[in-house]
């Protein structure tokens, strides 16, 4: 059992949805979703739900070897600006050419497995990232 | 109209394809077929779902493009149904990831339903059959499959991965209403996998004639005899998928012309996404329809059955095609992958895990 | 407050074992050879000890035991002991060290054995890996498979663009690590490289490579710090453990710019607000550097160079990292902070790889993660 069923299972909705956090104190957005404002300290904070849509800030080829991720290697990991403003960290999936990958990028999120508990385990979903699939206007 | 779908409609789809292509003729090499196997059904590739995807991430993909499509807030859906036979837990529903992870209301219905093929176009059934008594507003059922088949199996030339979903609401809000919905059903043991098993096993000739041929002309001519319509009275026909040919030749024997089948044929680029083949065809053909056309569906499922339904378009469908990624484009945008890749993704190499 | 008549700490002694896969070796083994090491040198037994402070980050998850620090009292046949372990992720000697001098200060201990190791060979490599990422946020970067080189790649993507600095640049710091680990009979990877190893090296997260990184392997050093009161075989050249500060920093995706380490930054700013130094090329200073990237951008926080500017610097710098770093001593990690204190001790008490440092302060600066938290402890020469 790689990851706590209860661990996961509480935390369901921050791997289902990109959720913000805006600081009505210093006026700040962060993430994922918190009780306080990473910046000011404040619990005056809002939850709000991004609509899944980005650019990469930038990113890596990884083939570092984590316990389950031999399948998914080499995998891309970024960091996503978020169109509300927020960096997030992701994978970055289904990228058709690698050089395609820049800063800039638009990307949007999509429902994944994270990893998996094989053979009798559970499986861990959450969202990560493919090179938009339609173009912003 | 039939009395099972009164002021019923599709209010939004969604779909979803792989990025990932494998070339039919590539299988075929590597299990030494004939070179012309692949023609003689017609497929030419099929699509491949990343080592993350299964029918659980593909059918968010399509059901949260069906509520964008629709422009329904996802509380309000009161149903979700799954229909795959590529289940990714034995127990366990497929249907309450996707809805909580797409937001939809707790205070809802949700089940992953199974029958080979066609459990998704149950689920449309069902889906209707709320709406039309009141007992919900909206109901989605996505259809989602990565395909299963033995390597070596012909099978493999076809079975392949994808998904869609369709938002069943009031026909004031649909793209496209239904008029008549008929489902015929028999034990015929043309296709299976028992409990346990990794491959499904199938009767080879005996899909065909007992299975998909007889349930899809039963089902259909049911429906044209219970509207009292012909098959001229269709702008397009769009069957069940397992290969590119069994839905021309189905055609031809209820006498509708190529012509009206082609526009909704997805197979011999993407293969037999199952629980997606037939629905995947009616997406397509919702993209391109204009008001007022008539549509011809019919699903079919091994084990076996088949449903007919059919739909009058809207001119609430113009506006709403590019709100998310057709068909069309889904089908375009490709990368080829190698079989050794496919394997790999797939999870047909046995290895250490756990 | 300081030099107003509080309680003082010093350093009486610091032994390390050389960094290795030492497969035949337990943490216990490694521990208490250190242990007796200190206190063989020191003339003390183990029932004089007032504290053992343990600093372990992954014992827990790569040797299955908790409360080692007990777990190595029983081995020492001590029970008028007080002990615990303090854990800060990698920065956990840091602490360590801070809440001993923090215990002689204030009166409460006069003999604090402060003991780290890490025995990071217990499991294949990509257990390790998956342990070794829990030092990033479990629930945010973990569940997302985000490990800590991929964070170290993103930095030095952004760094080299934004500075227009070459790959080549960042590697100076490598190539000097080596150098300098080629004269430490404990490092682990005591030998030099060329200016261009990294074009065949095994990439970890593009454009990180292993010769970007520290190598993982075991090791354990011990410290003993005491009050004023201790004399026992107290070398004349004495060292103080003056002061330790931290800070935290934002989890990366937070941050505005990648490129600096505001924690290391603050950490600087409280440390200098309370005494009179300031770091200079010329000092003793011994910072981490999982990755050669986090050694630039260390120096560059700390204020020893420009931003951008740290690859021209470092061999300016005849007292940096004279161990050769995290990146050629190598990184047990709990362990680490100890053998930066062990090789700033000797450096400037009897002398280390060959070289003595006759200033008045050292620095050693220690963190986790990208500067998830950044720790600065501060040495002071004084003659008896």
């Amino acid at each position: 059992m790689k990851h706590s069923i209860s661990i996961f299972w509480r935390d369901r909705e921050n791997h289902y949805k990109l959720l913000i956090t805006k600081c009505r104190n210093c006026g700040k957005s962060s993430y994922p979703k918190l009780k306080r404002c990473p910046y000011c300290g404040s619990t005056n904070v809002e939850v709000v739900e991004s609509k899944g849509r980005g650019t990469l800030v930038n990113y890596t080829i990884t083939y570092f070897r984590v316990d389950g991720s031999e399948a998914m290697l080499p995998k891309v990991i970024g960091l996503v600006k978020l169109d509300e403003g927020v960096k997030v960290p992701a994978e970055i999936v289904d990228v058709p050419d690698l050089s395609s990958l820049k800063p800039g990028l638009e990307v949007e999120a999509v429902l994944r497995k994270y990893s998996s508990d094989d053979p009798h385990g559970l499986i861990y979903y959450g969202l990560k990232f493919i090179p938009s699939i339609i173009k912003k206007q | 109209m039939s009395r099972c779908c009164v002021k019923t409609g599709v209010v939004g789809w969604g779909a979803y394809i792989p990025l990932y292509r494998l070339r039919s003729k590539e299988i075929a090499s590597l299990w030494g077929f004939d070179p012309n196997v692949a023609d003689s059904i017609w497929i030419e590739e099929k699509s491949v779902a990343s080592v993350d995807e299964d029918a659980i991430t593909m059918g968010w993909y399509a059901a949260k493009y069906a509520l964008v499509r629709g422009g329904v807030n996802p509380e309000d859906v009161g149903a979700v149904f799954v229909g795959t036979e590529s289940k990714p837990y034995a127990v366990k529903p497929s249907s309450t990831v996707i809805a909580d992870a797409l937001g939809i209301s707790r205070k809802k219905l949700a089940t992953d339903l199974e029958f080979a093929c066609r459990a998704a176009a149950e689920g449309i059934r069902l889906a209707v059959a709320l709406v039309s008594s009141g007992s919900i507003k909206y109901g989605l059922s996505i259809g989602s499959d990565t395909a299963q088949a033995s390597p070596g199996d012909v099978l493999e030339l076809t079975a392949s991965s994808g998904a869609v979903a369709f938002l069943i609401g009031p026909a004031e809000e649909s793209v496209a209403v239904f008029e008549g919905l008929t489902t015929y059903v028999t034990d015929t043991p043309d296709f299976w996998r028992r409990e346990g098993s990794k491959y499904p096993s199938h009767g080879e000739g005996f899909t065909g004639e007992p299975a998909y041929f007889h349930h899809i002309i039963s089902s259909v001519t049911m429906l044209l005899e219970e509207l009292g319509l012909k098959p001229s009275d269709f702008d397009y026909a769009i069957f069940h998928q397992p290969n590119g040919k069994f839905p021309l030749q189905v055609g031809r024997a209820l006498g509708f012309p190529k012509e009206k089948i082609t526009p909704g044929l997805v197979t011999p680029w993407i293969g037999n996404t199952y629980n997606a083949s037939a629905l995947l065809g009616l997406a397509k053909v919702l993209e391109i329809a204009k008001p007022g056309q008539r549509i011809l569906v019919a699903p079919f499922g091994s084990g076996a059955g088949s449903d007919a339904m059919s739909l009058v378009v809207t001119d609430k469908v113009l506006d709403r095609v590019h709100k998310a990624p057709t068909v069309e484009e889904l089908i375009n945008r490709k990368k080829y992958v190698s079989y050794a890749e496919y394997a790999k993704s797939r999870n047909l190499i046995l290895r250490n895990v756990g | 407050m300081w030099g107003d008549g509080m309680l003082k700490a010093y350093i009486a002694s610091v032994e390390m074992l050389k960094i290795d896969r030492h497969y035949d070796k337990s943490y216990v083994d490694m521990a208490l050879e250190v242990i007796d090491a200190v206190l063989n040198g020191v003339g003390l037994t183990p029932s004089e000890l007032d504290y053992i402070i343990v600093s372990t980050a992954f014992n827990s998850l790569l040797t299955h035991q908790v409360g080692s620090s007990y777990i190595l009292a029983q081995y020492l046949g001590v029970k008028n002991v007080n002990v615990a372990s303090v854990e800060a992720g990698e920065a956990s000697g840091a602490a360590a060290l801070d809440y001993a001098a923090s215990l002689v200060k204030s009166g409460k201990a006069s003999k604090v054995l402060v003991v780290g190791f890490e025995k990071m060979s217990e499991y294949p490599s990509w257990i390790v890996n998956r342990e070794y990422s829990k030092i990033l946020n479990y629930m945010v970067e973990g569940i997302k498979g985000v490990t800590p080189p991929d964070y170290a790649a993103i930095i030095m993507k952004e760094y080299m663009s934004k500075y227009n600095v070459t790959r080549e640049d960042v590697f100076k710091w490598s190539v000097k690590m080596h150098e300098n680990a080629s004269k430490n009979p404990y490092a682990q990877l005591p030998f030099k490289i060329s200016k261009d190893s990294y074009v065949k090296s095994l990439v970890m997260s593009d454009p990180i490579t292993m010769h970007d990184s520290f190598p993982v392997g075991d090791g354990a050093a011990a410290a003993l710090i005491v009050g004023d009161g201790f004399t026992n075989n107290a070398p004349k050249e004495l060292v103080e453990l003056v002061d330790v500060e931290s800070s935290v920093n934002l989890p990366l995706y937070l941050r505005e710019d990648l490129t600096v380490f505001e924690a290391t930054a603050k950490s600087l700013s409280k440390l200098t607000s309370k005494h009179r130094v300031s770091v200079t090329k010329d000092m003793a200073l011994n910072v981490y550097d999982t990755y050669n990237i986090y050694g630039l951008i260390t120096l560059e926080s700390l204020g020893v160079a420009e931003r951008g500017k740290a690859h021209e610097v470092i061999d300016e710098m005849p007292y940096l990292n004279v161990g050769g770093g995290l990146k050629a001593r190598g990184h047990p990690v709990g362990a680490t902070p100890l053998y930066q204190l062990g090789e700033l001790y000797k450096l400037m008490t009897e002398g280390f790889a060959g070289m003595k440092y006759d200033g008045e302060y050292g620095i050693i600066h220690s963190m986790s993660g990208p500067d998830n938290t950044s720790w600065l402890v501060l040495l002071r020469r004084c003659v008896r």
